[in-house]
């Protein structure tokens, strides 16, 4: 199927992203924080520099060598905290979803009876709190 | 089910140590054999040689591992399926002892590819995306050995049995034996992952901390020292020894380099280890197996406590791996740091640990035996850079400001943990001198000029002094200017081997699959077979019902067709 986009960022989201990728990117090299502080300040002096542009085209351009400049100076090892994506522990330890114990077997069930008595009532009590807050769901989303 | 096997492991390796102490004093070397089968002109016999080598050997892996069952109890605390890690690692040790044990190639093929195989269950054990990928690149590494074992099991076959401590010493000019020194060099290059094949070991480390501790620093990894160490007597004068030589000086410097950029702690220690093997693998083919598997054994004891150290600080951290949360742990987890330091300064070879008497005595031959120049240079930097990246590391962990939250103070010292560290601190402290007294009968005759005598020692302190200047200047900054920002991720990256040995050989063949699959599976076999026959059907079956329908033109017209056969028939 051909590309269909996800969404539209807007230029304030890319730039946003841009400056936050950065700034990770500079924590990579400058380990120690009062270090790392004066960096990023420096930063930020870049980028306020040309906060206030109203044409859209320099805008636009600025962001594209922002981009560029990141991709060219990225660390080759960057630091990623363990659970997070990319980082050492990621998924390593799996919760299986809700949805599972619905599953099991009733002598598995027989086992924690306190639990599944009340399960179907929270189920309930669960799906009023949700619609509560957020409305009905629409008929035409239940089925693909 | 951990303390039983820390038990019985620890009885076993006091019965090798007494046997081993007897059997070196007397001189005695024992050889069991067992036939299976005699069937006419074919014997198959099951043999087990025991003799100083091996019982020191299996002394040590059944006292690391017991140890390291002894800490997994702690570390792995939070597992579900312990009992499935500690059946793995019996496992494990089960086919190191094989291989340890076997004079035949059969039994070692047993032993190397049951190591090969439970490593990497032992990798993939946490069931994330990047253990799945580094069992993979372990496992397949492995595998290439394991090739190469098969089929010097398939050349040996010409010499009648597979018994190969036979055949050393009458048949050194054979073509034959040319061939199989060079699958078995292979082999052990891959195992103890040399140049080539070195880009499974820093990305094994995804495993748990208790796996680093047995497999990857003393265990797994010395399985291909060790076969070139059986195997020395046949290698010796052969020309693969003089690659081997090289490859395994270049492994020794560029693992060097790369630990000194790396910034994840149990990478950092595999490459200190990947370091230690291009040592061990030099030095073997320099000609001295004896000195090789001295710093085998010292190295297994101090890299083993060394990853137990790592696995303290993981836990602590909330298994952040990453050196630059840490800093200034010292004050934290004193004995875990004690236990630290003195396996580093092991490693670098600071006089009177263990790490010197094995390190030392390596330097030591390299300089009295004239050698070539960059074999001299290579060694010495190497040994300068082990330094360099081992302060570094202190540096980054134990001494510098304290970086990283309170979560410091959450931690208590755990006493099983620290209890099997200080069985291998001391071990540590102790065994280089305890093996030089009991390996060498007599000391090695080395004489040397002052300054080449001290040269190690000139060499540590140039690397001691580089890593504490490293550590606090912020010189990583000049790493943002592209003319050094490519050179230090050329150095950092392992020199883009795991990515030519992964992404650039298998690029070209996924990419040509995935045209073949979809043009072919996907497109003409379709047409051709699976849903072009169904089309097929189904429009000639759509094409005959319509003389089902019960048309009746068609009646009338199979009528005017068949009167017109008749008249044809009968009257022409």
């Amino acid at each position: 199927m051909a590309q269909i986009p996800l969404g539209v960022k807007t230029h304030a989201q890319k730039v946003c992203s841009l400056y936050k990728r950065a700034l990770r990117n500079l924590e990579a090299y400058y380990d120690r924080r009062h270090v790392y502080r004066y960096q990023a300040v420096l930063l930020r002096e870049r980028f306020d520099k040309h906060a206030k542009e109203t044409n859209m085209i320099k805008a636009n351009e600025f962001l594209k060598e922002g981009e560029e400049e990141l991709f060219l100076k990225q660390h080759p090892i960057p630091k990623y905290f363990a659970t997070s994506p990319g980082g050492v522990a990621h998924e390593r330890v799996v919760t299986p979803p809700d949805w599972v114990l619905d599953y099991w077997h009733p002598l598995e069930k027989a086992q924690y009876p306190e639990y599944f008595k009340k399960r179907e009532q929270r189920k309930k009590e669960f799906v009023a709190m949700w619609e509560k807050e957020y409305g009905k769901p629409d008929e035409k989303d239940k089925h693909h | 089910m951990c303390f039983n096997s820390f038990f019985f492991l620890f009885f076993f390796m006091l019965i090798n140590f007494f046997f081993f102490v007897y059997f070196i004093m007397n001189g005695l070397s024992v050889f069991f054999e067992w036939e299976i089968i005699s069937f006419n002109s074919m014997n198959i016999v099951m043999s087990i040689l025991l003799d100083w080598m091996s019982l020191l050997f299996m002394m040590f892996v059944s006292l690391i591992s017991s140890v390291v069952i002894f800490y997994s109890k702690s570390y792995m605390n939070s597992e579900l399926n312990l009992n499935r890690f500690i059946i793995l690692v019996l496992m494990f040790v089960f086919s190191m002892v094989l291989l340890i044990i076997s004079p035949n190639l059969i039994s070692i093929l047993l032993g190397w590819d049951g190591l090969g195989l439970i490593s990497y269950c032992l990798v993939i054990y946490y069931q994330n995306l990047k253990s799945y990928n580094a069992g993979m690149l372990t496992a397949l590494s492995n595998r290439i050995g394991d090739v190469m074992i098969l089929m010097v099991i398939c050349w040996v076959m010409n010499y009648g049995s597979w018994n190969y401590i036979f055949y050393f010493d009458f048949m050194k000019n054979d073509y034959v034996m040319f061939i199989i020194s060079f699958m078995i060099i292979i082999a052990a290059m891959t195992k103890s992952a040399q140049i080539p094949f070195s880009s499974w070991l820093p990305a094994a480390m995804a495993a748990p901390t208790p796996v680093s501790a047995l497999v990857h620093s003393s265990t797994l990894v010395t399985a291909g020292v060790y076969l070139l160490i059986r195997f020395n007597y046949l290698l010796i004068d052969m020309f693969f020894f003089k690659v081997l030589l090289f490859l395994s000086i270049l492994t020794m410097f560029m693992s060097g380099i790369s630990a000194n950029y790396e910034f994840d702690l149990k990478k950092i220690i595999a490459l200190s280890t990947l370091s230690q093997l291009g040592l061990m693998m030099s030095i073997l083919s320099l000609g001295f197996p004896d000195i090789a598997f001295f710093h085998l054994l010292t190295h297994a004891m101090f890299k083993a406590l060394l990853f137990m150290c790592a696995g303290v600080i993981i836990h602590m951290m909330n298994d952040i791996q990453d050196i630059r949360y840490m800093g200034g742990l010292s004050l934290y987890i004193p004995l875990t740091s004690l236990c630290l330091n003195i396996s580093n300064l092991s490693l670098c070879g600071i006089p009177f640990l263990s790490g010197f008497c094995s390190k030392d005595l390596i330097l030591e031959m390299v300089s009295f035996n004239s050698f070539n120049l960059m074999v001299f240079i290579l060694f010495y930097l190497s040994t300068g850079l082990t330094v360099f990246y081992t302060f570094r590391l202190i540096m980054y962990v134990m001494i510098n400001d304290f970086n990283l939250m309170m979560i410091y103070n959450l931690y208590d010292e755990d006493y099983i943990m620290l209890n099997s560290m200080f069985v291998l601190l001391f071990m540590s402290l102790l065994s280089g001198s305890f093996l030089s007294w009991f390996i060498f009968s007599y000391p090695y005759m080395i004489y040397l000029p002052f300054n080449l005598k001290l040269m190690v020692i000139y060499v540590s302190i140039l690397g001691s002094i580089l890593g504490f200047m490293v550590s606090n200047m912020g010189i990583y900054s000049l790493n943002k200017l592209l003319l050094s920002y490519n050179l230090s991720s050329f150095l950092c990256l392992m020199w883009f081997m795991p990515n030519l040995s992964t992404y650039g050989l298998s690029y070209i063949y996924l990419n040509f699959s995935q045209i073949l699959f979809k043009n072919i599976d996907m497109g003409w076999s379709e047409i051709y077979s699976g849903k072009g026959i169904f089309n097929i059907l189904k429009n000639y079956s759509v094409f005959y019902n319509i003389y089902q329908m019960n048309n009746f033109k068609i009646y009338l017209f199979s009528f005017i067709l068949w009167f017109m056969i008749l008249f044809i028939f009968f009257f022409i």
